[in-house]
């Protein structure tokens, strides 16, 4: 028997080998060196001489640091939160029992696989002065008041109706889909009438050349290159995050919902009393795949900013802040603030992952 | 439904009908509308990386290169210049026919356009370095000859439309004898990519049409301007998908770039999945079934390892590839590591979650079979790969997506560990940036997203032939885990 056991330990240490080896070199190392480089002055070359925790007593003097930090707890906060709430509205409304879902849910999942270099290059043409983007919003602007008129016979339209099937008894609700059918088709027809005896046109001349990258300009306290980052990075992460929840919708049993309509809650206390509640672990989950993978971006930087993009200082974030010390161009290289630097972004994704644990969504349930 | 109003039963089956289809109805609708907002954008870029200049404004979605008239134009040029009608070129003996259109306003009279065949460089970067034959050189182009003159009407004047034809023809052996040097090193009758053309239409008369749509207006639509007048169809449609391969060239081995990073990318992305098939099965199969003293230690050491941002160990790890891994490799006569796909395949050879991955998969599936074969006295490897594997295919089959899907796409490490090497041995999505860094400046979008869609195309088709396994694949990493 213990001889038994003594094989299998060796088997064991056998299959494990290749693994630990590589953990030992490419990652075990690699941790204990930098966090020895973040206490040297070392520039790649010379030798590191040793200065203690002078690196990091000088990295919250660096104005660069200190703008990066900043950047990277902003893009954090923002795009975890946005992206968490829109991937599980958007699986709400995907979790239906119909016809050629899977080919939808298909379609959403494209822009997930794609890489981030390829994804961010097409976002960097799309955030060009004379892009798609500015033109997209120039169209708006230009059938804003048939659009408006749109909505507005809509809401009209919907409201006679309602008030119309209740004085007859019927129990319609105010965005009951059969009428709003009705009142989306007669508002397009009244706002193609409108338009064709000119009591509403298009406004002329609209052109929206707004400067997304190559700029230095705030907005909310963040430059406005930043925010492209964010919106691009929302965009492409919730199809990922949405898949993850819809498997967690479908892990919630059909009896809750049975119950709960007979009570007589409506679609919307299902969805705050029920859905929510029973999502709560992988909420967790979304989350903190959200805060590590943002608190870490580096791809989108290192490719947005640049001739034809943004101004580096106003994309730079702690990820690119740590490489771009380590391989500055045409500079000696910072090694030991740059180690500095990326052991705070460990320690931080650390600090913030657990405070979330602790006072956001934990993994336990309801 | 004036017939379900009528009725005064309140609820009725048919009202009830009705809002189940309009839900249904609803439903569609907003799945459309959501998968136009996160499509659509790829499908206009796709759009805008045909045109001459993707950012022209206004944006339109009606350009020369979606017009028939031109892909059959484009493409009987390609055969007649050098009977190629997918790629086009220029061949010796070889004679196109080229058909052009000017207004003439009444009371003026007609005057046959000027032709040049330019000595113009394709494009700017790496394509300008690289010197080729000019069809300049090897090119006689004939004095345009009337051949129709008709009545027409232009922006409500009215004059004549009055229709030219030339012929461009490959006709001189020998490059004109200046610059000396260069008549040295083109051989006498050489192949050549591209004829291009300028042709100046005299003051007063107005560019109509052609044979072929002109790639370029210039002064003011008084000189049309041609690329090349004999594409062939992809090199006039898919213009810029072409260049993406001719005009990046190794300076060494005139090799294109963008082919290299490719075969990389998958060679890469090949013995990624091969490594991390095998060695995360293993490890994970240790993990999860077999005694080790101080196993606890191991799983802690790999959560540990999964929270290390890259950035933390790329600085050491770009050191020790640097060194060869501590001079090992110099065994094989390799001194360093960087610069290599082979540095970039081992520095994450093994990815930390992939394990965890197959840990917990093996943990899943029930004891029974290894304990009986155990019994039989197969010894560990043998019940491994003979047992537990074959069973573990669908954790395999999303272990081989997620790595080949994070290798293809693998930037920072890229970054690190490639771009100090030579340039064709980088991997596609360094590739890009470098494309991104040259074409960037001079804004030669049309390069820039015609590169970002073809690095896109493997992973797009096994996306198409897997997208099941793609889909699971994201709960088998996420819940999990």
């Amino acid at each position: 028997m213990r001889l038994g056991r003594l094989i299998e330990a060796t088997n064991a240490f056998l299959f494990l080998l290749p693994f630990l080896l590589f953990l030992a070199v490419f990652v075990g190392y690699g941790v204990v060196r930098t966090v020895y480089f973040s206490l040297t002055d070392y520039n790649l070359f010379d030798p590191p001489k040793w200065v203690g925790f002078q690196n990091y007593v000088r990295l919250f003097r660096e104005p660069d640091f200190i703008r990066a930090l900043q950047h990277s707890l902003a893009f954090t906060l923002v795009v975890t939160v946005v992206q968490t709430l829109f991937s599980l509205l958007l699986a709400t409304v995907l979790n239906q029992r119909i016809r050629g879902i899977t080919f939808f849910r298909t379609v959403y999942y494209l822009p997930s696989v794609l890489s981030s270099a390829a994804i961010t290059l097409i976002f960097l043409w799309l955030y060009q002065k004379t892009g798609f983007l500015n033109f997209a919003v120039s169209w708006v602007l230009t059938y804003l008041p048939l659009l408006l008129t749109f909505v507005g016979l809509f809401v009209v339209v919907q409201a006679v109706q309602v008030v119309f099937e209740r004085s007859r008894g019927l129990p319609a609700k105010p965005f009951d889909l059969a009428l709003a059918t009705a009142s989306l088709l007669l508002a397009a027809a009244g706002t193609f009438a409108l338009d064709l005896f000119g009591v509403v046109n298009p406004r002329e001349g609209v052109q929206f050349k707004f400067i997304w990258l190559n700029t230095r300009q705030e907005w909310a306290g963040l430059p406005i290159p930043l925010w492209a980052i964010v919106l691009q990075n929302i965009y492409t992460t919730i199809p990922t995050l949405m898949l993850i929840y819809l498997a967690g919708l479908q892990d919630i049993p059909k009896s809750l919902y049975e119950a709960a309509s007979l009570d007589g809650a409506d679609d919307w206390q299902q969805f705050t009393r029920i859905t929510v509640p029973m999502l709560r672990p992988v909420t967790f989950l979304v989350i903190t795949l959200g805060l590590i993978g943002t608190l870490q971006v580096f791809d989108q930087v290192a490719l947005i900013s640049g001739p034809g993009g943004a101004p580096l200082e106003s994309t730079v974030t702690l990820a690119y802040y740590v490489y771009n010390n380590v391989f500055p161009s045409g500079a000696t290289p910072k090694v030991g603030l740059a180690s500095a630097a990326a052991i705070t972004l460990s320690v931080l994704t650390l600090v913030v992952v657990l405070l979330q644990r602790r006072f956001g969504v934990s993994e336990r349930g309801y | 439904m004036p017939a379900a109003a009528s009725t005064r039963l309140a609820p009725g089956e048919r009202y009830l009908a009705r809002r189940r289809w309009a839900r249904v109805g609803w439903i569609y609708g907003s799945l459309l509308l959501v998968g136009l907002l996160f499509i659509g954008p790829f499908f206009i870029s796709l759009t805008a990386s045909l045109k001459d200049n993707p950012l022209e404004w206004p944006f339109r979605f009606q350009f020369p290169q979606v017009s028939p008239r031109n892909w059959s134009a484009a493409w009987r040029l390609g055969i007649q210049g050098a009977n190629d009608p997918w790629l086009g070129g220029w061949t010796y003996g070889s004679q196109i026919g080229f058909e052009v259109a000017y207004f003439v306003p009444r009371g003026t009279e007609p005057t046959p356009p000027q032709i040049t065949i330019p000595r113009r460089k394709p494009g700017a970067g790496q394509g300008a370095v690289i010197d080729r034959p000019y069809a300049a050189d090897y090119s006689e182009a004939s004095m345009p000859q009337e051949i129709e003159r008709k009545p027409f009407v232009y922006k409500g004047e009215s004059g004549q439309l009055v229709r030219y034809r030339f012929q461009v023809a490959y006709a001189r052996e020998l490059p004109n004898p200046e610059p000396p040097e260069a008549a040295l090193k083109h051989v006498s009758k050489p192949r050549i990519d591209r004829l291009p053309a300028d042709l100046e239409s005299p003051r007063g008369q107005i560019f109509i049409s052609a044979t072929l749509d002109p790639n370029r207006l210039e002064r003011r639509g008084r000189v049309a301007s041609w690329d090349n007048l004999t594409p062939g169809y992809l090199g006039y449609t898919f213009r810029n998908y072409v260049r993406v391969f001719t005009e990046s060239r190794s300076l060494e081995t005139g090799r294109s770039l963008f082919l290299s990073w490719t075969l990389n990318t998958f060679y890469f992305a090949f013995v990624r999945v091969l490594l991390t098939l095998l060695f995360a099965s293993m490890a994970g199969y240790a993990l999860a079934r077999l005694y080790l003293p101080g196993k606890q230690w191991v799983f802690l050491l790999i959560l540990f390892g999964m929270m290390v941002p890259a950035q933390v160990t790329f600085i050491s790890n770009y050191l020790v590839l640097k060194d060869g891994i501590f001079g090992f490799t110099n065994l094989f006569g390799v001194s360093t590591l960087l610069g290599s796909i082979s540095g970039l395949i081992l520095v994450g050879a093994i990815g930390i979650d992939k394990v965890f991955i197959m840990k917990q998969f093996f943990e899943s599936i029930p004891r029974e079979l290894e304990e009986a074969a155990l019994i039989d006295g197969a010894s560990t490897s043998t019940t491994f790969f003979r047992i537990i594997l074959p069973l573990a295919t669908p954790a395999l089959g999303a272990l081989t997506i997620l790595t080949f899907q994070g290798a293809w796409n693998e930037f920072f490490w890229a970054l690190v560990i490639l771009s100090t090497g030579p340039q064709n041995a980088y991997s596609l999505p360094l590739g890009l940036y470098s494309f991104r860094n040259a074409y960037g400046q001079v804004g030669d979008w049309g390069l820039i997203l015609a590169g970002s869609f073809l690095s896109m195309v493997p992973i797009i088709i096994l996306f198409a032939v897997f997208q099941r396994y793609f889909v699971e694949s994201v709960s088998f990493s996420g819940l999990k885990g």
